[in-house]
């Protein structure tokens, strides 16, 4: 009797079930190819994000029959409600990839049109294409490629009597800057530099300066130069240590803009985000200026070398329900966000778009942002390296990585059983598969 | 001859009515139920058989992802974490939620105000919470270390950001957090208990210890029960507390297998061994609450 | 509000008989109101902080040493955070959502739990176990199925959506179901052979008697709607249906530096639902007292 019960129950909702599948309708292909048109696009935190209404704007003004509607997500769960929604049928028609570590999923999932056309129409002056490519083909046009550069308290290097930095520095210069920045600096609330909790401020460099690393390999040795100098630099005093920001919650916009800490590496995003703050007083007024980033040896140093850096590109995507009357329109839409005239709309508000070198002039005539020969170097000049290469593995693989990187920082583990157990891990539950 | 046909027909017929007045009573709840709850669950029985991305279908692979459950490292670390969690959350939480009720049921005078007290940790948004705690919680800025220090331990605890004692943190903030909601239900549960019970146990010389075990706890059964169960499914699913506090670290130290499942699914889009992880919960916790309804048939 | 309350000796005193009558209960309540002292105390620190902080400078909410008291005390706080923030929609969506779930919650589930209590047909233990075991389940495992038929069934991003998704759940049924389990069987008898029907025993017997119950699944069903963050976040889109607390988290988000507006915003979201236990909490201790079965 109540197993005869219990699979009728189960019967039953099997049944539902299928009756609700049934029902998925098409895409709702209202548009036509003529004639005012609407699209949607998908962003994150308009209020301090406003890229993406300036894109909006921009591309209304150049084509006024169509309206480009904006469509919120959560800036910390935004890949978790745009799978929900394309998975519901729900998305918008166009979305920002906003990291690179969930592009295979859209791409390998086919939630992503093919904008090949839009790339070789686009050429190569856009930075980080490439890591868009898979089978052969494009499927996101990046609008922006932020990169990790080094930014410096001029004001603070002054008072300490210590040299800014040149653009020769290596890590070693780095560490030592920092430590002696430590001491001068006694008394005063700041430390030599700040560095995030974030596994990519070591892990990104790591990668994208050390020869021949790949996450894909397995092989994750390369990580121990760069985790012995960030605890040497930890225990000395140097920098807060990571237990301590994961537990305040500490900032980075806070800890360099209220001059807690001389130097950090952070990207390039930060260079409005300083400056709308010293603006409206979040942070405090001071001198400051950006750096390449610190290289792994000398052979990457110096303004006639090519700094090795890394940043992940910031793409946009066309969602295949689109339908093919507007797919063109949205096409249209990408080609005008990489193209120079939305690089030029991203720079006028303090974006770093993924066309640098068109837009130097426009981005260095912004109020508050620093005019100094080194800045606008490191601003166009830098080999960056993607912080998560598109790989089936790329995710799951991160994910090994960041409790390395939370192990080793907090002092829980030692750098030589957290790499073994990474990699072990790697091999055991991602790549035998 | 003919009375028990009859006896049984109208037995039948008392089955028949019976049916019918209890499904109308379960009717309203459990259309709503089985649409948008039932049917969702049931489906994920069919995907932990699968390799599903959520957008196109899933893929029928049998019995690879239980195979691959078995060899999983991380899901033997998520469990193990689940049970360190549980073993001793559920114990603590059910004594001092007892024990406030027990203290909170008198008609002392500000009564309601601890009441109130004790239930604010759980209606803090979980958001503020951490935040708070992770502060008290600071190895070298915090206050809960500095008054350690003061007390003369010269080495205290790194707490979140410690692997060995990060989980003792989480227990202490989810046992802090849900006391005042099991003392809750534990007052409503003091109420059922008639009054002249402990009455007739006083006259017969019943100290307060003996009357606690023989009249209170006894009256207090169903209330237990059905807060031990509801602590035991909450102790395995446990998530967003570790979600916000530590995010299972550091490394991997506070890995919970709700969280897994989390990271299986939304982070490496792996929805299909997503749910075969969750049936893994879902079985442990089933067996675990059906062995608990066992046990209380058994007393009651 | 506490001094309303009758005045009768302990129901239920823990205390050892007063062996040395007036001066042992003395006692005996100042060893209570000390263990209510030391445990309050413990209970309330972080919110004490949370309180401290939204009432400080910015700059002074870290510090070394931990400073326990705001100098100066800063009400601005209170003032910018409804001018930085949609404080009212969200309170008010909050609200409308809480409420309606807290309602339909508290109908549908003590009518099912009758109906598992005390009314006995086939099946009904299994159909039991379902209810439990879905509570079993972790929720993000099954809320993309679930997502995907909510839209499918167009109810995601409506406040429909939150609604559906909390108001049937197993939790008020499982609740219910022990409490009434607890009343005699004897008395429902009683009352059927009076002639009363199963309805009639629902509405004039049981309810009155569950009270306590009643305002328990109340005040859980509310607090568990209005501090529900991942239901909002996965079904609310439009920023005029956000919630309290996906509000809130948005805000930390934006102004992730502030920590005083951030305790200030913290404060606010608990106020509610703290006036409302305080003004609801005698039901949890009356109830059965004024109905009689206690004589």
């Amino acid at each position: 009797m109540m197993k005869r019960s219990f699979a009728a129950v189960l019967g039953a909702t099997a049944a539902i079930s299928l009756v609700l599948a049934g029902c998925s309708s098409g895409d709702d292909d209202k548009g036509s190819a003529s004639g005012p048109q609407t699209l949607t696009l998908a962003g994150w935190s308009f209020a301090t994000t406003p890229e993406f209404k300036t894109l909006a704007d921009g591309f209304h003004a150049t084509h006024p029959d169509v309206t480009v509607e904006l469509k919120e997500y959560d800036a910390a769960n935004y890949d978790t409600q745009m799978v929900a929604d394309l998975a519901a049928g729900k998305a918008p028609d166009i979305y920002a990839q906003k990291t690179l570590k969930n592009f295979y999923t859209y791409q390998n999932g086919k939630q992503l049109v093919d904008v090949s056309d839009v790339a070789t129409a686009l050429g190569d002056k856009v930075g980080g294409i490439s890591s868009y490519q898979a089978d052969g083909k494009t499927w996101a046009i990046p609008y922006r490629q932020d990169s990790w550069v080094l930014f410096y308290n001029k004001t603070l290097f002054a008072k300490a009597g210590v040299k800014i930095p040149d653009g020769s520095w290596t890590w070693d210069d780095y560490a030592a800057a920092s430590k002696e920045l430590t001491t001068k600096l006694k008394g005063s609330k700041a430390v030599g530099d700040y560095e995030h909790t974030w596994q990519s401020t070591v892990q990104g460099f790591a990668l994208a300066q050390t020869q021949g690393a790949t996450i894909e390999s397995g092989d994750f040795s390369y990580l121990k130069p760069y985790y012995t100098r960030a605890l040497d630099l930890q225990n000395a005093g140097a920098q807060v240590k990571f237990g301590d920001a994961t537990t305040n919650s500490l900032t980075y916009q806070a800890q360099f803009g209220k001059q807690s800490a001389a130097m950090m590496t952070m990207g390039s995003w930060y260079i409005a985000t300083l400056r709308k703050q010293q603006a409206s007083g979040e942070a405090d007024k001071f001198e400051w200026g950006f750096a390449p980033a610190p290289q792994l040896d000398k052979s990457t140093t110096g303004t006639s070398a090519t700094p090795v850096t890394f940043g992940d590109p910031t793409g946009l995507g066309i969602n295949p329900k689109i339908g093919k009357s507007k797919e063109a329109t949205a096409k249209a839409f990408l080609q005008y966000a990489a193209g120079p005239d939305g690089a030029k709309a991203l720079a006028g508000i303090g974006i770093t778009p993924a066309d640098t070198e068109a837009v130097k002039d426009t981005f260095f005539q912004l109020d508050g942002v620093p005019q100094d020969d080194l800045s606008k170097f490191a601003f166009t000049k830098h080999d960056t390296k993607p912080e998560n290469p598109v790989s089936k593995y790329t995710a799951a693989l991160q994910n090994i990585l960041s409790d390395l990187h939370t192990a080793v920082m907090s002092g829980s583990k030692d750098i030589d059983a957290a790499i073994t157990e990474a990699q072990n891990r790697a091999k055991t539950e991602v790549l035998n598969k | 001859m003919t009375s028990l046909p009859l006896a049984r027909r109208r037995r039948g017929r008392q089955v028949l009515r019976n049916t019918v007045v209890g499904w109308t009573f379960l009717l309203p709840n459990f259309a709503g139920f089985a649409v948008l709850t039932l049917v969702p669950v049931a489906l994920l029985f069919y995907y932990a058989f699968t390799e599903w991305n959520v957008f196109g279908g899933a893929e029928w692979t049998g019995l690879a992802n239980v195979r691959q459950l078995m060899h999983d490292h991380s899901f033997r670390t998520a469990l193990l974490n689940t049970i360190y969690y549980t073993v001793f959350h559920i114990p603590l939480t059910l004594v001092a939620a007892l024990a406030l009720a027990l203290l909170l049921n008198r008609r002392l005078r500000g009564v309601a105000f601890f009441r109130t007290v004790a239930f604010f940790p759980y209606i803090t948004s979980i958001v503020a919470l951490a935040q708070v705690w992770n502060m008290l919680f600071s190895p070298g800025y915090g206050p809960i270390n500095a008054v350690l220090r003061g007390l003369g331990v010269d080495n205290p605890p790194g707490w979140t950001t410690s692997a060995d004692w990060s989980m003792p943190a989480v227990i202490i903030v989810g046992t802090w957090r849900e006391m005042g909601y099991y003392m809750l239900l534990f007052l409503a549960g003091l109420q059922t208990i008639p009054g002249q019970l402990y009455e007739a146990a006083k006259v017969d010389g019943a100290n307060a210890w003996q009357r606690f075990r023989a009249v209170t706890l006894p009256g207090l059964r169903p209330t237990t029960f059905f807060v031990v169960v509801m602590l035991t499914i909450g102790s395995f699913n446990v998530f967003d507390l570790i979600l916000v506090m530590t995010n299972g670290g550091p490394g991997q130290s506070t890995l919970v297998l709700s969280q897994y499942i989390y990271q299986k699914g939304f982070v490496e889009n792996q929805f299909g061994y997503a749910s075969t992880v969750s049936i893994a919960l879902f079985l442990i916790c089933f067996v675990i609450t059906i062995v608990q309804f066992l046990i209380n048939r058994r007393q009651s | 509000m506490t001094l309303l309350e009758a005045p009768p000796a302990d129901r239920l005193s823990l205390a050892p008989p007063p062996a040395g009558g007036r001066r042992g209960k003395k006692i005996n309540r100042l060893l209570g109101y000390g263990a209510l002292i030391v445990a309050a105390a413990a209970i309330l620190v972080p919110f004490y902080w949370m309180l401290m902080s939204s009432l400080k400078a910015n700059n002074d909410v870290y510090t070394i040493p931990v400073k326990w008291l705001p100098d100066p005390v800063v009400w601005h706080n209170y003032v910018a955070i409804w001018q930085k923030s949609d404080m009212t929609t969200w309170l008010k969506n909050t609200l409308i959502l809480s409420v309606a779930v807290t309602l339909l919650q508290v109908l549908t589930g003590s009518f099912a739990a009758y109906g598992f209590a005390k009314v006995r047909f086939p099946g009904r233990n299994v159909l039991f176990l379902a209810y439990i075991g879905t509570l079993a389940v972790p929720w993000q495992s099954y809320m993309i199925p679930q997502f995907i038929l909510f839209s499918k069934l167009h109810l995601s991003d409506t406040r429909w959506s939150i609604i559906a998704l909390q108001a049937f759940g197993a939790f008020g049924v499982f609740l219910m179901k022990q409490y009434y389990e607890s009343i005699p069987d004897e008395l429902l008898d009683a009352a059927r052979i009076d002639g009363m029907s199963e309805y009639g025993i629902y509405r004039r017997i049981m309810l009155p008697l569950s009270v306590p119950a009643l305002a328990s699944l109340s005040l859980l069903t509310l607090v568990k709607t209005w501090n529900d963050y991942m239901g909002p976040l996965i079904y609310l889109r439009s920023r005029d249906l956000w919630t309290i607390q996906i509000g809130l988290k948005t805000f930390v988000n934006t102004y992730n530096a502030e920590y005083a507006l951030i305790m200030t915003g913290s404060v606010l979201s608990v106020l509610p639902i703290a006036i409302i236990f305080l003004l609801g909490q005698r039901y949890f201790v009356e109830g059965i007292a004024s109905t009689g079965l206690k004589g």
